[in-house]
């Protein structure tokens, strides 16, 4: 287990290392950052003060080199636009990009897997082809154009729910969260299904086409055979096989949630990091576009072990792979 | 005979195909006896299997059954689903074809049996963790109660199928119906299961419905026996009659080509099946094989100190921790004309073997000559021009011909690829191919999905033919073939042999096909040759204890012949190794003419 925990830290570090090169090499070939930062009627000494105070003045390794060892005493450099540490920045986003995210997940799970199962079990009822209908266009409809009908439909038309913002946070262990105020809960609908949708959708098919495979292997059919009742066939042998597929997409699934709720977040206006990653891309604010970056593959990187784990306690085969003879 | 436990009268299943329901079992009528073992016998496509099924209930939506099944006092296709599945498990329990599968791979097995006795017999889990233990341990699975909490995976083959006995068993069951509960399994493993099959049910006076297609198995256990074909019964009588003067004329062909262990005595070279026609029960006398094996001439394959090892690694660093030692130190020679069978059971490196000497797997040492050409040394151009020499037929037909090319284009292939002949050319001998093979030439257009598997198979061997080799690699090349289908692949086989006087390097975990079709047979067991020599010699005087045992656990076709066995429960070891093992020399006494047995490491000790 060390070893494999080893080696799984080892990648983590390369795939940072690999990550910090290509992002400090692109940023570099795009532009100059002071271009976008600077005022036009800048004087050619403020110009080259301004260069000298962000660093940018030395070779781009010797920039890199700096932000390295910086990095490693946990200091990502501070942000260009609000002169302010990056990752003080990110953090303080973190939560609410997490919240929506794992909201977003949850109402994946609780919506796509029942459904999921429903339509495996009953592959050509009218209700079964309904379910895997939705989740075409879940799949297809593009999740802006999901997010704009949803606020003309429910918070313009109906006036049921908020268009934007957090509303009311209330403080768990010192980090604010919208989920235990019922103002928070009404922010928080609306972008979470829009940002789940597409994840419920997966997760039905994955699901249906999973019981649909489990459900014709042997062992279901001597599990009947043993007079087993289709109750637990389904929620015991079933189940647990159909699970373990998932696990796997839905870890991925989760990173992708946190990483990429940049559109939900901007069409909603929710403060998460998918908005703060926009504007700095923007305006090329290179340490916050790093910081976030960063972070994501390390929170990328927790998420698969976790899930390795996961799978290794659902799926016992796993588990023994290398193990002794 | 006492009443029957289950009657069936006149039950039909048909299955919904296209929304047109299709007759699969029409009108089958048995019954079996308290204490009674009934064999339903038949090919694949008899409907043996569906008729199990239908007894259970098994069949899905898609699926009707007609007709009486009286069990118990209940009519068995008219119980209300629950009552049914009170009846499954409770008072019928069932077992499969595959050991492997039909255990849930992330459930421990403790729980996969104690939840058939809460289910039916309102345990609560500590008490039926307790019988569950006793279970095992009357199947036979040493340290029962540690290996409840294990996962099927830990399980040989074997194993598992001793657990799913359990299981079936766990209710004590009236009846117990077995579809094809050893023919995954090895030939030891499944003389065990049989005999603990036969001793379960003398101990619990159950019933067994036994469902095969193995003959010998029918023999060597069932009371009466049912014998189906396309769908119907075509006879049912008892089984010693069955045997000695079948009615049907199926029946008689069935029989005839079944190859029986120790039906060769006496006779010098391979046999043909006789062939029965299936209408009239007509048997056609067919020709005895001629002499074919070339003495005079130099061996066509040469196999010298063979050794093929599989390293497993482990780690970050990949490192070999420890080799397969899938072939070890094999040495043998193979004349044109000649058929040398490697027998054995799975994993003792036969086919590790043939795939070595034609290079498909690279060898680790040693040196394999075909036609005096060095394999393991030949460049790409040499081995191309060696393998035209040396041709591979494999077991499954399904899996080795690609479905989407035409048979023809895929016959054609080799010729086309070593540039031998033009496309029109390569059309004619396509042509004369099939011809040679029983099929007819206009069936070159055709896909391999319209063709049977026996069919299918003689395509494979027009394939092998193509490129006129001296010597063909068959592996297990009719060990997925139906009795019949088996019989005239192999008479054809035969008759290849004698026409084109071709060398088979011939494997197969089949002691009877090999009886019937070898010049010379070699019988592996963990990579190693433990005896070589003429057929005759290893058959009627086996010299090691391992090819003794292989063939005590034969069964026979033949119920007068049935032994009373003592059956070790030894598991089929593994050919594993640390790294670094050096495994000891071999030296082989020569017992008889050209017939060597291997030297025990102890012997050569003391």
């Amino acid at each position: 287990m060390s070893s494999y925990l080893l080696s799984r830290l080892f990648q983590t570090v390369v795939t940072l290392f690999v990550m910090s090169v290509l992002v400090f090499v692109g940023l570099y070939m795009v532009g100059n950052p002071v271009d976008v930062l600077l005022s036009p009627m800048a004087t050619p000494a403020e110009r080259l003060e301004i260069i000298r105070a962000f660093g940018l003045d030395r070779p781009v390794w010797e920039q890199y080199l700096v932000f390295v060892s910086n990095a490693l005493q946990g200091d990502l450099g501070n942000s260009f636009i609000f002169n302010q540490p990056a990752r003080h920045l990110i953090l303080q986003r973190l939560p609410a990009t997490l919240e929506l995210a794992f909201t977003a997940l949850a109402m994946g799970l609780v919506l796509g897997i029942p459904l999921g199962i429903w339509a495996g079990l009953k592959p050509d009822s009218f209700a079964s082809k309904s379910v895997m209908a939705f989740s075409i266009l879940g799949f297809s409809l593009p999740t802006f154009w999901i997010g704009l009908v949803m606020i003309m439909v429910f918070s313009v038309q109906l006036g049921w729910l908020p268009a934007s913002g957090r509303g009311d946070t209330v403080d768990l262990f010192g980090v604010p969260v919208s989920f235990l105020s019922l103002d928070g809960w009404s922010h928080l609908l609306l972008p979470a299904f829009n940002l789940a949708l597409f994840k419920i959708s997966l997760i039905i098919r994955l699901t249906r086409a999973g019981v649909m495979e489990v459900m014709q292997l042997d062992f279901v059919r001597f599990a009947r055979a043993k007079g087993i009742s289709e109750k637990r066939i389904l929620r015991v042998h079933v189940l647990k096989n159909t699970l373990i597929p998932l696990i796997t997409v839905i870890g991925l699934e989760l990173g992708s949630l946190i990483a990429f709720a940049v559109v939900t977040e901007t069409i909603f206006a929710w403060p998460g990091m998918g908005k703060l990653i926009i504007d700095a891309i923007s305006v090329l604010d290179r340490p916050v576009i790093l910081a976030y970056l960063m972070i994501t593959v390390v929170m990328f990187s927790v998420i698969n072990l976790l899930v390795d784990i996961l799978y290794s306690i659902v799926d016992p085969r796993v588990r023994f792979e290398g193990g002794s003879r | 005979m006492t009443a029957p436990i289950l009657s069936i009268s006149g039950l039909t299943t048909a299955f919904k195909v296209d929304s047109e329901w299709r007759d699969v079992v029409r009108d089958v009528s048995f019954s079996i006896a308290a204490r009674e073992t009934v064999a339903v016998v038949g090919e694949s496509g008899s409907g043996k299997s569906v008729t199990a099924m239908s007894i259970m209930r098994l069949l899905g939506p898609n699926a009707r059954s007609t007709g009486n099944i009286e069990f118990e006092g209940h009519d068995l296709l008219s119980l209300p689903a629950k009552e049914m599945q009170a009846i499954r498990g409770n008072r019928i329990g069932m077992i499969f074809q595959e050991p492997m599968t039909s255990l849930n791979p992330v459930l421990k097995i403790g729980d996969q049996i104690t939840e058939v006795l809460m289910q039916h017999k309102g345990l609560n889990h500590t008490a039926a963790m307790t019988e569950a233990a006793r279970l095992l341990d009357k199947v036979r699975i040493p340290s029962a109660k540690a290996r409840l909490n294990e996962y099927p995976m830990s399980f040989s083959g074997g194993m598992r199928q001793r657990v799913v006995i359990a299981i079936a068993l766990a209710c004590e069951p009236r009846l117990l119906i077995a579809d094809e509960p050893t023919t995954a399994l090895d030939v030891t493993i499944q003389a065990q299961i049989l005999e603990l099959i036969k001793t379960l049910q003398r101990e619990e006076g159950m019933s067994v419905l036994f469902i095969t297609h193995d003959m010998g198995v029918v023999a060597e256990i069932s009371d009466r026996t049912v014998v189906m074909y396309r769908g119907e019964v075509v006879e049912t009588d008892t089984t010693k009659h069955i045997f000695r003067d079948a009615a049907h004329p199926y029946t008689r062909a069935l029989l005839s080509a079944v190859p029986q262990l120790g039906s060769m005595i006496g006779e010098p070279r391979p046999l043909r099946f006789p062939i029965v026609d299936m209408a009239t029960g007509e048997v056609q006398p067919v020709p005895r094989t001629a002499d074919t094996v070339r003495m005079d001439a130099e061996p066509i394959l040469k196999v010298d100190k063979l050794v093929t090892r599989f390293p497993v690694r482990k780690g970050i660093l990949r490192r070999t921790v420890g080799n397969i030692h899938a072939v070890e130190d094999v040495s043998f020679a193979l004349r044109a004309g000649e058929t040398l069978s490697l027998v054995g059971e799975s994993g003792c490196g036969k086919s590790t073997t043939g795939r070595s000497i034609i290079r498909l797997t690279d060898m680790t040492s040693g040196t394999v000559e075909i036609g005096g050409r060095n394999v393991a040394r030949a460049g790409k151009g040499e081995l191309a021009d060696i393998r035209r020499n040396a041709q591979m037929i494999f077991q499954d037909p399904y899996e080795s011909l690609n479905p989407r090319i035409r048979i023809g284009d895929a016959i054609a292939e080799p010729m086309i690829a070593h540039g031998l002949l033009n496309g029109a050319q390569a059309r004619q001998r396509v042509g004369s191919l099939l011809e040679q093979v029983g099929l007819s030439p206009s069936m070159a257009d055709r896909f391999p999905h319209e063709f049977s598997g026996g069919q299918r198979q003689r395509v494979c061997i027009a394939r092998a033919l193509a490129l006129d080799p001296k010597l063909i690699v068959a592996d297990e090349a009719v060990s997925a073939l139906d009795v019949s289908i088996k019989a005239q692949v192999i008479n054809l086989m035969l008759d290849l042999q004698e026409q084109l006087g071709l060398g088979y390097l011939f494997i197969s975990h089949d002691m009877a096909v090999v009886e019937r079709i070898s010049h010379r047979v070699a019988v592996m067991y963990m990579g190693e040759i433990v005896e070589i020599g003429p057929r005759h010699a290893v058959f009627e005087n086996p010299a090691h204890a391992y090819t003794r045992k292989l063939m005590a656990a034969v069964p026979i076709a033949d119920p007068e012949r049935r032994r009373v066995r003592h059956i070790s429960n030894d598991e089929i070891r593994s050919p594993y190794h640390n790294a670094g093992y050096l495994p000891s020399e071999h030296f082989y006494r020569e017992v008889g003419e050209q017939h060597f047995v291997l030297v025990d490491s102890l012997e050569t000790a003391a």
